[in-house]
Formats: C-alpha cells, sequence, structure tokens
C-alpha cells in the first residue's frame, strides 16, 4: 500500500476513534450505562495523553533529555498565559514570542 | 404567524453558543499550521480535518503519524484522547429523547466540548424534541463551519511562514493550554506529572509503546490520588 493511501486510512481509523466515543450514548440512549467506578477512571484519561505527548516534545531535543532547552522557557510562559489570561490568544503569543527571542539572542 | 420549534431552538442555541464560539479560533488556526509544519499538504491536511474534525485528537496524533507509529497504536492514542467524550455522550444523551438514529448519528460526530457545555442543561430541560434538535444543531453547525474555515485559514497561511519559525510547536502550546484547566484539579496534576515523567522514562521503547504504558500509568496515579484524597476529606 502507498504511502499516501495509508494516510488517508490513518485519517478515517482516527476519525472513526474520534466520531465513535461522541456518538455513543447520544445513538444508544438510556439502553446502556457506564459503570461509575469505569467513568471516574475515564475522567484522567485526556489529562494523562496530553501529558504523555507534550512532556516529552517539551523535555527531549533529538531523543535525549535537554534540561534547558529553549521549549521549556516557552513553555513555561505558554502555561503562564493559560493560566494568568482569558485571552484565547495569549499562550500562542507567549510561546511563540519565547521560542523567537531564544533563536533573535546572539551565540 | 408561529415561527416552528426547531428554529426557535435554532435561535437559542446559537445566541448562547456565539460568545463562546470565539475561543475556537486560534485552535482552527493552530491545527492548520500545524498540519502543514509536520509536511502534509493542503489538501492532506484539509482531509484530516474533514474527516476527523476534533481538534485534540488530530494535534495529538501528529507527531505519531510523522514518526511512522503503527496504525493501531494511533488508534488507541486517537481514543484515549477523545475519552472525555464518551462522558459528554452519557450525560447529554437524554437530550436526543425523541430524536431519530442519523439525526443521534449526525449530532454525536458534531459533539465538541463548547457546544456540550453551552446546551447540556437545556437538553435535559426542554420537553419538545423539535427545539432541542435546533438548540443542538445550530451551535454545532456554526462550530464546524468556524472551524473548517479557519483551519483553512491556517492552512494556507502556514506556507507564507518561514520554516524556522517552528510552526509544530504551536501544537504543543495548544495541547498545553488543554492541560492547564484540568491540573487545577489535584488527582489530575498527579496523573498528568505520572504519564509525562513515564512517557520520557520509556522514551527508548519501540513504536513509541511507551506512550500507552505512560497513559495507563497516569489513569492509575489519577485514580489512585482521587482515593487518597477521598480519605483525607473523609477523615
Amino acid at each position: 500500500m502507498s504511502a499516501e493511501a495509508t494516510l488517508w486510512l490513518t485519517f478515517i481509523a482516527i476519525g472513526l476513534a474520534s466520531t465513535l466515543p461522541r456518538a455513543s450514548f447520544i445513538v444508544l440512549g438510556g439502553r446502556v450505562r457506564l459503570p461509575p467506578v469505569l467513568q471516574r477512571a475515564l475522567r484522567y484519561a485526556p489529562a494523562a495523553a496530553l501529558a504523555a505527548i507534550v512532556v516529552p516534545d517539551i523535555l527531549l531535543v533529538g531523543g535525549d533529555v535537554a534540561p534547558l532547552n529553549p521549549k521549556i522557557a516557552a513553555a513555561i510562559a505558554a502555561i503562564a498565559a493559560a493560566a494568568l489570561s482569558r485571552n484565547p490568544w495569549l499562550p500562542f503569543i507567549a510561546g511563540m514570542a519565547v521560542l523567537a527571542g531564544y533563536r533573535l539572542l546572539p551565540g | 404567524m408561529s415561527v416552528s420549534p426547531f428554529r426557535q431552538g435554532a435561535r437559542a442555541g446559537f445566541l448562547v453558543f456565539l460568545p463562546v464560539s470565539v475561543g475556537l479560533l486560534p485552535w482552527a488556526l493552530v491545527t492548520g499550521m500545524a498540519m502543514i509544519g509536520v509536511g502534509f499538504t493542503p489538501l492532506q491536511a484539509m482531509g484530516m480535518n474533514l474527516i476527523v474534525f476534533a481538534g485534540t485528537a488530530q494535534l495529538g496524533t501528529l507527531p505519531l503519524i510523522v514518526a511512522g507509529a503503527p496504525m493501531w497504536l494511533i488508534v488507541l492514542t486517537a481514543l484515549a484522547l477523545n475519552l472525555r467524550f464518551v462522558i459528554f455522550s452519557a450525560a447529554i444523551a437524554p437530550g436526543f429523547r425523541g430524536i431519530g438514529a442519523p439525526l443521534r448519528w449526525f449530532s454525536g460526530h458534531l459533539l465538541t466540548d463548547g457546544v456540550f457545555a453551552c446546551t447540556l442543561e437545556k437538553m435535559l430541560k426542554v420537553e419538545d424534541a423539535r427545539w432541542r434538535l435546533g438548540y443542538f444543531l445550530a451551535p454545532s453547525l456554526w462550530c464546524w463551519l468556524l472551524w473548517q474555515t479557519f483551519t483553512l485559514i491556517g492552512v494556507l497561511a502556514a506556507g507564507s511562514i518561514p520554516k524556522d519559525w517552528s510552526l509544530e510547536f504551536m501544537a504543543t502550546v495548544a495541547l498545553l493550554v488543554l492541560l492547564v484547566p484540568m491540573a487545577r484539579q489535584r488527582p489530575m496534576l498527579v496523573a498528568a506529572i505520572a504519564s509525562g515523567a513515564t512517557a520520557v522514562l520509556l522514551r527508548g521503547m519501540p513504536l513509541r509503546l511507551g506512550l500507552i504504558v505512560a497513559i495507563g500509568v497516569g489513569i492509575i496515579a489519577g485514580f489512585g490520588a482521587e482515593r487518597v484524597q477521598g480519605k483525607e476529606e473523609a477523615a
């Protein structure tokens, strides 16, 4: 199978993995209920998945932990902006500005 | 002259969601730019956007697609990112009583965080099924239109931004922004830290398997922290 076809199949698979959870209970109606314990455990899945993607993105450079890389400062700026302001644009501006600032620094 | 209940509901739903929908714009722009940033053609980027219609799942799976991770791992990650919608779907499901299966599927596909939060209360309260359908569909379709339009703008704009601006980092910022309000709850923060640390430690695992292990560790850690917190509060 060509790389192009694989990519489109991947899109369809991600699409199914997105629509099925949303449609699940809306389509099933009152016929099925999620056990409360499972429901509470599942609440942690999004935060866990986000962190599992984002933390390596920020800490690693070329596969190694780089504790002083510019992405860390950029991430801190973005987190501060998101925590302190309700402006939806600010975290992006802050994060990208810090990253750009490092690039402009001499050396 | 009377306005149909569907249109009355549609107007009410649109108005309640309109101010919230502005928050969608940076997300859509960033998603468009990030998809181009990882090397998709504009056609591939908009194809993904139309097929998937889920910002978090799109941004979260981009690095896996680029790394050539196996399909099942990409799907599991997308599922984990979308699991919150199982809970949303269960909560709003009673609001679709009296509405046929095709429209339920359509509504399910369109379900988003913002529309869910804005419409839940009245979806559960109002009797008239036609009113409820309008109340849900109008903001959902508006959200869909805004999302597709501004992602397209992001896709087109990304081409004229220099490569060394690291556009892919916008995806990281977008996911961080989602994580911040979650991390205000202690067990959620524990889940995030445990999962993030595990993902870094297991980065050497083949096929990015460490990601799935990390998500599992995070869920267990969060659930454990909730139990501990519950006991402390009970004591």
